[in-house]
Formats: structure tokens, sequence, C-alpha cells
């Protein structure tokens, strides 16, 4: 059976589940009650629009209709019937050239269809499948030790990459654990200890840090725009240089800085002008004022000592007087520039002996002083640590051997505070903090279905809305034994979504569904798209990021993502996209006016993660589009297709044109017709984003009909087909967002549970929240099972 | 090795992402007392990987034996001709569809060192096999501090399917140390760099730094016996993710046990490496430092690196080919686009000639590196246009401690199995294996000598 579908999935375009993994469903034999209705519903239609193709003669696409259809039971291959629903309801099938039936016909044959599989949805046992032990992905890890320990210190960013499988990265049979993996937790948990528990005096040594510019730059000198003159407020993130240090305890630190610069002789005066100066900001407030008469243009070192307090800390620099002359001449001599060539500090000296940190009460909760410990202290401290750290109650052999761990460092003559830092490590690498282990009675038989329990409830619920563990009164809750306490349940769902950290649903699960993560790689080419910089990508991730931040906080529509009317603007990408009357680089909510732009289709983000460095791909955007918006991916294409004439684009030929030359291949067809129009519909943007009328020398034609023969001409109509079928844009956000919620890929048997979310979501004006609290009350969301063996 | 002082090139300058690094302004590294002098220098084992396959008209000599002419692609390794074996007809048959459709650069990259066609999967269920790089740290990684060494130069942090429903895990591995367990390389030098010599920031005390070994060994040994519990009640796939991490924690206890055994290995003279850097031969570059600064320090003797992630979309306007790799890998015979790749080909081989020219010029025992070395260089694609797995662009560079005779170019029957490769390499470094993969057998004339 299985190699069976992946044929089919290859030979022909299918929708859908696609994605769905290679183990079958149980079969769950059914009556062949639907035939005589079947005969008379379905047969003539198939007959009449399908069998020409589909028999055991042709196979064409390798499906045979008029076998299947034949069968006691016609119905028992669902994966076939439901490709069969979309393909009439899309109209791929039949193909362009054939009668098409009438709509009416249609949606009769495909709503019994439907019907027909819903009546024997309600009649079977539901299967909730099962999820595999979870390891923490990077941004869980991250998130969980912040929570934890108190602290944000993000140990994960240098960990290996989370490889991702059905569009996210935290599928659990994916995410593997190699052994450069292990090492980074074994010392992340002796790093996160050293830093939430203060041990003893520490020696700080003087180091030697480069510090990096955050927004600005590269090249062989970072060469600064002038500031306007009168400059005044906030520094300018593009003509600024920012970069942001934490210092690791309070105090004196020397910040050199390498500083060059071109001073042209006045060919008026003959004289030099005023030197170059750069202004030094730490924290927002301007410290010193260095002129450099860069003479031969060798850069000079600068050093100044500061006082930091111990943490983040903001510096800037920036070329603070130019003097533009117009006058002069030649060119080069009108204007003078600002090189900065070293940027260091050196530190710490003579350093402040630090309060202890917030965290050491938090985590020695029996708030004694540093060597007055008691110690029966251990145990309250060790038990609350695994408590919180393995997201249930420790057993008592944990409690004790973890109190050991603090009595160990003891015996070697090691404070108690160091001996809590060993625990703290432990409970890090234990198995049970790092991956999400749900236990089964029995966890060899498939059969044997179960609820999670609450504790395991509480850690799916935490995960899935925070991408972090139970806070307390979760934790708390599970252990009452209240969670599953449906109004108990409803309130904490409510709660938090209403909590900060639920931006890792927006960060997360927006961020891979639509792929914005692919923005920090995306390089446009500078030549084509010169206003592309690091400034417009960060302001298009911001831009969907709030504007996803919204639909979650106020609760909205997701058919927002969609059409939504507002968006988030700061002045540059409000120039980007020209919309008026947006200045300065703060983002604030913008009501959007005309039809150019509304909903994530047409935010600069998606528009460019969707291109070619080099152009436009209405191919790589319809793909975007089936794959995201409506779940449809069409297949891989072969391999040794035509390719596209670059170098035509836009002077021989407009894209358009040299696709529709692509097109004309017959097997391309099959599929970009289905594609390309999707793609075509938003040709009104460019590589990044921009609106745009022109393609090289021709106009932009943003007009396409679709194989359901409904044609538009601009993205704004485009738009409105997506969202006139609202049941399937519902049931692709549904689809991805129970995966992400599961962290595993969907099988045929969660079917059922995916309809009765979407249907309680559409009875429900689609809101967000409605959307997460059916995910969270479904099955697959609320059980487990044994597992198959393989 | 003294940090400050030395120039540090403008152009790392106040670019790129990251945080703000560290460097002490004293070295306090213990010398290397590390270094062994054994009687015999062991044989290190390399694996490089290119994406996207070769124009491999500019790639394949005309003509087989010692005496070949070095076409345009291969012609950077010119001054290491006679170190080199150019072997052709080489297939990856794993890599081939064989009934599962597209997704030939997520199986070019999973079949290329472990010979096995990997199950067509997103997620549930993946399956490969142990690739010979791995097959060879089982065996020999007991002698060295680390057992192999993975590393790469593209993260495979990018989301969305990788390749026809593939796992991301095929496509950004060539390394596997189980069937389900992929190496995913490190792409990161500094981070690399501090694996292999320690962190550089704060000197630790030998009396503090034992006690922190005493303390790991203590937290393993908690661990060790949670894990062990706890397994016993779990399913067969649960069980699965937790030998992984079992492996990890011996790995550990392991190291912690060599530590005990020798002193701490100083870093050859070597720059601290800054986070990633933006230009992409520097960090090729700096990449292949850290592999040679492992392998003259024998902290491993195995290691791979993925100079691109297969179906990599990389620029390279540096060369003037601002067009994405894997797109215009698929050229339909264009002859601008097949030049474009040529220049990617022939540039990720310049690079490549860097680390085997610093092999050549690094004394080992009697004799170099390279001597004592076999380094393949390679794709697990030949003709990326139609992604074909077969005649494979394969040299492999060395004498590999005598185990053969390079300077030749071999020409095997088309379809002879990759694998065969692996299993005579295997063979020439003291690791008995039956067969990896779909090996048929050794390969043929390559362990000449004369």
């Amino acid at each position: 059976m299985h190699i069976q579908w992946l044929v089919r999935t290859l030979t022909v375009p299918v929708l859908g589940y696609v994605l769905v993994a290679a183990v079958q469903a149980p079969k769950r034999p059914v009556k062949g009650t639907a035939t005589p209705s079947f005969q008379r519903t379905v047969q003539p239609f198939l007959a009449n629009n399908c069998f020409a193709c589909h028999n055991t003669k042709l196979k064409s696409g390798d499906v045979d209709l008029k076998s299947s259809a034949a069968q006691a039971e016609p119905l028992e291959d669902r994966q076939l019937w439901d490709l069969v629903i979309r393909k009439i309801r899309t109209g791929e099938m039949p193909p362009k050239g054939l009668p098409r039936p009438k709509m009416d016909d249609i949606e009769r044959v495909t709503a019994w269809i439907e019907g027909e599989f819903d009546r024997r949805d309600r009649k079977t046992k539901p299967d909730p499948g099962r999820v595999t032990a979870r390891r923490l992905n990077r941004y869980e890890y991250n998130a969980t030790v912040r929570d934890l320990v108190g602290i944000d210190l993000h140990p994960a960013d240098t960990f290996p990459a989370d490889d991702a499988g059905y569009g996210f990265d935290n599928i659990a049979d994916v995410l593997s654990l190699s052994p450069v993996l292990m090492e980074k937790y074994m010392t992340a948990a002796e790093n996160i200890a050293r830093a939430a528990i203060v041990a003893g005096p520490v020696q700080y040594k003087p180091t030697r840090i480069q510090l990096k510019a955050e927004s600005v730059g590269m090249g062989e000198h970072l060469k600064l725009k002038p500031l306007k003159s009168g400059f005044a407020g906030p520094l300018p993130a593009k003509t600024a240089l920012h970069v942001r240090y934490r210092t690791p305890v309070e105090a004196e630190y020397d910040l050199r800085v390498g500083l060059g610069g071109i001073r042209p002789v006045s060919q008026i005066t003959g004289e030099p002008p005023e030197p170059v100066k750069m202004r030094l900001w730490i924290d927002g407030q301007p410290e010193n004022t260095w002129e450099v008469d860069p003479g031969t243009g060798k850069p000079r070192n600068f050093e100044t000592r500061l006082k930091l307090t111990g943490g983040e800390h903001s510096i800037s620099a920036a070329f603070v007087d130019d003097n533009f002359d117009p006058k002069e001449n030649p060119i080069g001599r009108r204007d003078r520039y600002l090189t900065i060539d070293l940027f260091e500090i050196h530190g710490p000296y003579n350093p402040v002996t630090p309060p202890l940190p917030p965290t050491q009460y938090r985590i020695l909760s029996c708030n004694h002083p540093l060597n007055q410990h008691e110690p029966a202290c251990a145990r309250k401290i060790v038990t609350d640590l695994a408590r919180r750290g393995f997201r249930r109650t420790p057993t008592e052999a944990e409690i004790s051997r973890l109190t050991h761990l603090v009595e160990m460092a003891q015996t070697e003559g090691d404070t108690f505070e160091e001996g809590v830092r060993v625990a703290l490590a432990a409970v890090l690498v234990s198995p049970h903090f790092l991956f999400r282990i749900e236990r089964d009675p029995d966890p060899l038989n498939p059969k044997a279905e179960h609820p999670v329990s609450d504790l395991e409830l509480a850690s799916r619920l935490s995960y899935f809305l925070w991408s972090s563990m139970p806070d307390d009164e979760l934790l708390a809750k599970a252990e009452a034994g209240l969670l599953r306490k449906p109004a108990v349940l409803a309130a904490e769902v409510h709660r938090m979504l209403a909590d900060p950290k639920v931006r890792a649903l927006s960060e997360n699960f927006a961020g891979q569904w639509l792929q914005l993560r692919n923005l920090d790689e995306v390089k446009p080419d500078p030549d084509r798209f010169p206003d592309f910089d690091e400034e417009l990508r960060q302001a298009m991730k911001v831009e969907t990021e709030l504007f996803i931040q919204a639909i979650v906080r106020d609760d909205r529509s997701i058919l927002d993502f969609l059409d939504g009317n507002f968006t988030y603007l700061n002045e540059r990408l409000a120039t980007h996209y020209g919309v008026p009357g947006v200045e300065g680089p703060e983002f604030r909510k913008v009501m959007l006016t005309g039809d150019h732009r509304g909903g994530v289709l047409t935010q600069a983000s998606v528009l460019t993660v969707s291109s070619y460095p080099t152009r436009t791909s209405p191919v790589i955007r319809g793909k975007w589009i089936l794959e995201n918006i409506l779940n449809a991916p069409p297949p891989p294409p072969p391999p040794n297709v035509p390719a596209i004439d670059e170098a035509a684009v836009g002077s021989t030929g407009s894209l358009r044109q040299q696709m529709e030359k692509h097109r004309s291949n017959a097997i391309c067809a099959s599929c970009h017709a289905r594609m390309d129009p999707l793609g075509f519909g938003l040709e009104n943007y460019d590589g990044i984003g921009a609106w745009r009328t022109m393609d090289g020398q021709f106009p932009v034609d943003a007009s396409g009909s679709l194989p359901n023969r409904k044609s538009f001409s601009n993205p704004s109509q485009l738009k409105l087909i997506l969202k006139a079928d609202t049941d399937q844009f519902a049931r692709c956000v549904v689809e991805k967002m129970l995966t992400y919620a599961l962290g595993r890929g969907l099988e045929p048997f969660d079917k059922p549970a995916v309809q009765s979310i979407s249907r309680t979501l559409a009875n429900n004006g689609y809101r967000f929240s409605t959307l997460i609290s059916s995910i969270v009350n479904s099955t697959p969301f609320q059980m487990r099972r044994g597992e198959a063996p393989k | 090795m003294i940090i400050t002082g030395k120039h540090v090139p403008r152009r790392m300058f106040l670019r790129g992402v990251g945080s703000a690094i560290a460097l002490p302004l004293l070295d306090s590294m213990t010398p290397a007392f590390a270094a062994k002098t054994s009687a015999k220098p062991p044989t290190r084992v390399a694996f490089a990987y290119v994406p996207n396959g070769i124009i491999m008209n500019h790639w394949r000599p005309a003509t087989t034996g010692a005496d070949f002419e070095l076409p345009r692609i291969l012609e950077p390794l010119k001054p290491h001709k006679e170190q080199m074996v150019l072997l052709s007809g080489l297939t990856q048959n794993g890599g081939r569809a064989l009934g599962d459709g597209p997704g030939d650069h997520a199986r070019a990259a999973a079949s290329f060192l472990t010979g096995v066609h990997p199950r067509k999967t997103a997620g549930s269920d993946m399956r490969c096999g142990v690739s010979v790089d791995q097959v060879a740290a089982k065996a020999l990684g007991s002698q060295t501090r680390f057992a192999s060494l993975e590393l790469g130069c593209e993260d495979g942090r990018l989301v969305g399917n990788c390749d026809s429903g593939y796992s991301c895990a095929y496509s950004n591995s060539i390394s596997w140390r189980g069937e389900a367990t992929p190496m995913p390389p490190e792409v990161n030098p500094r981070i690399v760099f501090e694996r292999l010599f320690g962190s550089v920031d704060g000197a630790e005390s030998p009396a503090a730094r034992n006690r922190r070994q005493q303390y790991r060994k203590s937290i393993l040994d908690f661990v060790n016996e949670d894990t062990k519990q706890l397994q016993a009640s779990l399913g067969p796939t649960d069980r699965r993710k937790l030998d992984e991490y079992l492996f990890g924690i011996r790995e550990i206890e392991k190291r912690i046990e060599a530590a005990e055994a020798t002193a701490r290995v100083a870093p050859p003279e070597m720059e601290v490496p800054d986070g990633v850097p933006v230009d992409f031969a520097e960090h090729v570059k700096l990449m292949f430092d850290l592999m040679l600064a492992a392998f003259q320090t024998d902290s491993t003797r195995i290691a791979t690196f993925m100079i691109g992630r297969e179906g990599s979309n990389r620029t390279y306007r540096e060369i003037g080919v601002p067009d994405p790799h894997h797109g215009i890998s698929h050229h339909k015979g264009d002859p601008v686009l097949i030049k474009k790749v040529a220049q990617i080909n022939r540039y990720h081989v310049e690079q490549f000639s860097y680390f085997v020219g610093k092999l050549a010029s690094t004394p080992d025992g009697d004799g170099t590196l390279l001597d004592h070395s076999i380094i393949v260089y390679g794709s697990g694609i030949s003709d990326g246009n139609r992604h074909l797995h077969h005649d494979l662009p394969v040299a492999v560079f060395g004498k590999g401690s005598g185990a053969w005779k390079p300077g030749r170019h071999i020409a095997y029957p088309r379809d002879t199995p990759m694998a065969n490769l692996y299993l005579t390499m295997l063979d020439r470094i003291g690791v008995p294996a039956e067969s990896i993969g779909d090996s048929t057998g050794k390969l043929e004339h390559l362990t000449d000598l004369s």
C-alpha cells in the first residue's frame, strides 16, 4: 500500500495530505452500505467525466477509478477519494479541453462523498496517534532555561541547527541528538549554573572584545553617512553605528575606536576644512566627541575609559558634522567622510563586587546568605529545581540523588552554592529536561488509546503556546488534577494566550508557516535591487511579526492573514511601499487604504522570500500560495525541465511571455496551469515586494485565470478568490497549526480531527482563539496510544 | 599563541550578525606536549562535499593513466596533480529514484557516504545508513579526543520543504552515525575552534579543571542511571531517541577519561576565528584551517566537510555569478549557465586546493600530513541538470600512508559502486569491514603501487 501510494503522489499532482507520513492507518473495514446510494449519486458522474481515462486499461496518472467504483466497498481508499474531490473542485479535472461538468453536479457528488466519510468518522473510534519523545529544539531550550532559572542567556544559539520536517523544526521524529549537541548541552548546563548562582568571589579577567555593528556596514572601512545638521532625538539606525555589549560585571572598561576619514583640501580656499568629528553615545547618552584629522587618511586610535554597570549596554557612534559643499570641485572635494576601522572594548578593570543575582534567591529558595546554609535546604532546593525542570513531581530517588550531588561538592571542599550548581547542571542535562517524554501504560499496543497525563497535557499546552515550560500556575493546576475540567482548561488557555510569552507562537509557528525565517538568508541582487539593505530586511520581518501578533492578541479572524486591512510600518518600509505620512524608525499600526496592500500575501517579507535574488518568480510565489495558503503543494518538477531564458527576461520579452513559452511544454503545463496564475497575480510586486507597474520595459500584467475558471486582473482580485474559498484556507491553517501543536506530521487518521476543528472554527467566525482552543480540545492533542510494530 | 598585537584583518570587523565575542588579553594555554611522538603517524581521512553536481565536461580528463590533462575545473589543483587519484565511473545507486520519484538532492547527500538509498519521509521513520566516516570513527575514534569532526558552510536553518518530501536532515548532512542519526555539520569556525581547543576566555587552574571534570563525571553518572530506568519503560522509537542521548553521554565520558590521561592540547599557530565570515572563500578557508589544525594536533583523524548543503542556492557574486547555484545547475544546455556553474565548480576546487597545499606543506612524522592522509573530494550528483548519480566527480588526494600511488586517472566501468572506494579505504586504514552500503568489493587498480 505504501509504495502504491507513493507512486501515485508522484505521478499526479496530489493535493492535501502529500506530506502525510508513510505509516498507513490501520485498516478499519467498513460495511458496504454506501453502494446503492453510491451507484445512484456518484457512479453516473464518474462514468460521464472520469472513466474515459481513469479505467483499468489506461489508468491515467496511475488512478483507476472504474475499478475502485466497481468494488463492493467503493469508498475503501480514502486517500483516493480525497484526491478526487479536490481535483474536481479545483477544476483540474477533467483536464482542459474536455467538457466540464455542471457546478451543481460537482457540488452534489463531492458533498455526498464527504458526507459519507463524515458519517463513518462519527462511528469510528478516533485514533489519537502518538508522538515520539521530543527533544527541545533550540528555541524551546532557550525559552525553557529562561523560565527555569530566570535569566535570558540564549545558550542554544550556538547549538547545531534543528532539522525540520513537515515544514516545522519541532517535529519529534526529526529532532536527533548528535554527540556534538550532547557536548553542548553539557557545557551549556555548566555555564547556566555558573551564571545563575554565585558560589563565591569571582575573578574577572580582562578581555578584548571586538564589537560588531548590528545595523550597518561591511567593507574595508565602515563608512558612516553624516547626520543631518541640527540633529536631535534618537539616533537613526542607518546613519549611526550601533553595537550592543553585555558586560560581565559593573566595572571600568576601555573603549578603543580607530577613526579615519576623508577630508579634501578646499579648491576654493585652499584650506582643509574642520576635522571630522565622531560622537559616542552610551545607552543613548552622548559621551565623547572625537576630532580626527585624517591627514594622509591613516586611521588613528582613540580611547576612553567608561564606567559601566553589569549587563547589556548599547554603544552608538555617529559622524556629526557634515559639511557638504556643492560649490567645491571636483565632486570628490565636496564631501567628507568618517570611517571607523576598529571598535573594541577592553575590560573589566576594577570590578565592583556585584550583589547576588536575583536568580540566586529564586533558586536557593531558603534565602540564606552565602556560606550559612542549612543542610535540609539542599533537599528543598533540588526538589524545586527537579519539579520545574522535569515539569512533573520528582521521584524520591531523584531527589535524594540530586541532594547527594550537593553534598558531594561540599565534601570536596566546595561551597554549598557550588553544590547547587552541580545539581542544577545535572537537572539541565537529564533526559527528563532535554526531552518531552510521554508515557504509555502499554507502549507496544497501538490500540491502547489513553488520555495523556495532566502534567503531560500541561507541557503540551505550554510548548504549543509558549515554546517553553509550564509556569507555576499551570504546573500547580496539573498537579492538582484540575486541568481536565473544561472550565479550568479554557481559562488556562485564555490566560496563556494573554501572556507575552505567546509571542513564541507567532515567531515559531508563523515564522515557519510563512517561511519568514528564510528572510535572514535571502540575498537580493544589489544591482537589481539597490534599495535592499539590512534595515529594510529587518523592517520586513518586524512588519509581519507585528501583524501576526496583532491577530493573536486581538483575537482576530484568521482570514485577516489573507486581507487584513491594517499593518505595521515604519518610515523605511512605508517609503518602500509608497505609503505616505509614516515618519521615524518606530513601527506603528497603519490602516491600509487602496488595494495595493493588505494581508501577508502583499507583505514584502513574503514577497521577498518567494523571489529569486535577481527577479520575481511567479512559479515560486504560486507554489508558495499552494503550499502555505491552500495546503495543496504541487509535486516537484521532473528533472531536465527547460529553464527560463533569464537573459531574455525584461529585454526580449516579459517574464510572463517567457513563462508562457515554458508552459507550452505539456508535461509542465499540467501543474503550472495551477501554480503560475497564482504567482502572476502578484507580479505587481517586484523581487523585494515594492509595487511596480512595469517589468523591465514591459507593462506588468497581473491577470490570470485558475483551472476552476475563476479569473482576476490584479492582486486584490486574486486575494478575493482565495478568500472566497474560506474552507480551504481555514483547513490549511488548521492542518499547519495542528502539525505544529503535535510535533508530528498529520496522518490519514487525523482527518476527522481536522474536520472537526475546521468546523468549530467556521462556526465561531474563524477567531484565532477558537483555532487554539479547538486544537487543544482535539483528540490527537488530548490523547495518545502505544506504538504499532513496524 | 599570542592573540593581541596581531594584525586583525579589518575586513573581519563590524560586519555580519551575531554578538560580540571575547578574546583574552593574555594567552594562558599550556604548551603542547600532547603531540605524541609515536613511531608511525596515523592516517587521516577527510571527505569534502560540493552540492548540485559538476559540469563534467570540464572535470573529467580525456585520458586515463598517469598522463592526463587537467580540465578547467580541476586546473587549480595542478600543483597537487601528483598527489591526486581521479576516479571516474563511480556510481551512488542509492541516490537514484528507485521508484521514489523526485528528491535527487536529498538522496545525493544522504547516499554519498553511506551507499544507502534513504527512506523517503519528511519526518517519521527517517532511515539512511551509517556513513563511511562514522564506520571509521567507531573503529578508530577512541584513539583521539574526538571521534570525528563534521563541518559545513551553510546552516540547515531554512524552513519549508527541503527536497520533494525528504526531511531536511537528508540534504543537510553527509555524515550519519546511525541509520536515523545524522551528524549535522557545524558552520561556525569559532565554535569549532572552542570545541577542539577549549574556550579561550577564562583561565582555569588545573585544580579547578580537575574538579570540574570530576563533577561532570558525577553528573553523567546521575543521568546515566536515570536514563536506564526510563528506557526500560518506553516503546522502541522513544528508546532509540534515548540511545542517541546515551551515546552522546558516553562520548563525553570518554573525553573526560582522555583528558585525565593527557595534558590539554594547545592549538597550533592559528588566529582564533571570529564567528562566521561573510566572505564565502574566507569561511571555507577557515574551516579547512580548522580541519588541518585538528589533524595536526591529532585531535581527530576523521572529518567531513559540506562546502555547500545539497541543493544549495548560494549566490557567488564575488566571481560574477549572482544567480542561485541550484537554480542554474538546471542549465538545460544553455552555454551561459553552464559557464557560470563551471565557474562555481572551479571556485570550490580553488578553495579545496588551498587545503591540499596546506596538508602538503605541513610536516608530519617522516613526511607531510598529505602523505598520511586520504582526502576525498566530490559530489553525489554528476550532471546537476539531469540529476545523474552515475559517473560521479570523485578525486582522492594523499598517499594514505602508502595506501596507493597517486598521480593517476582511473576510469571504472559504469555503475561501479562508490561504496567500493570506501571499502578499499577502510581496508587501507585498518578498519575491517565486510561491506558498506551497496558495496560489492574493493576497487581494482586503486591500490596498485606502481
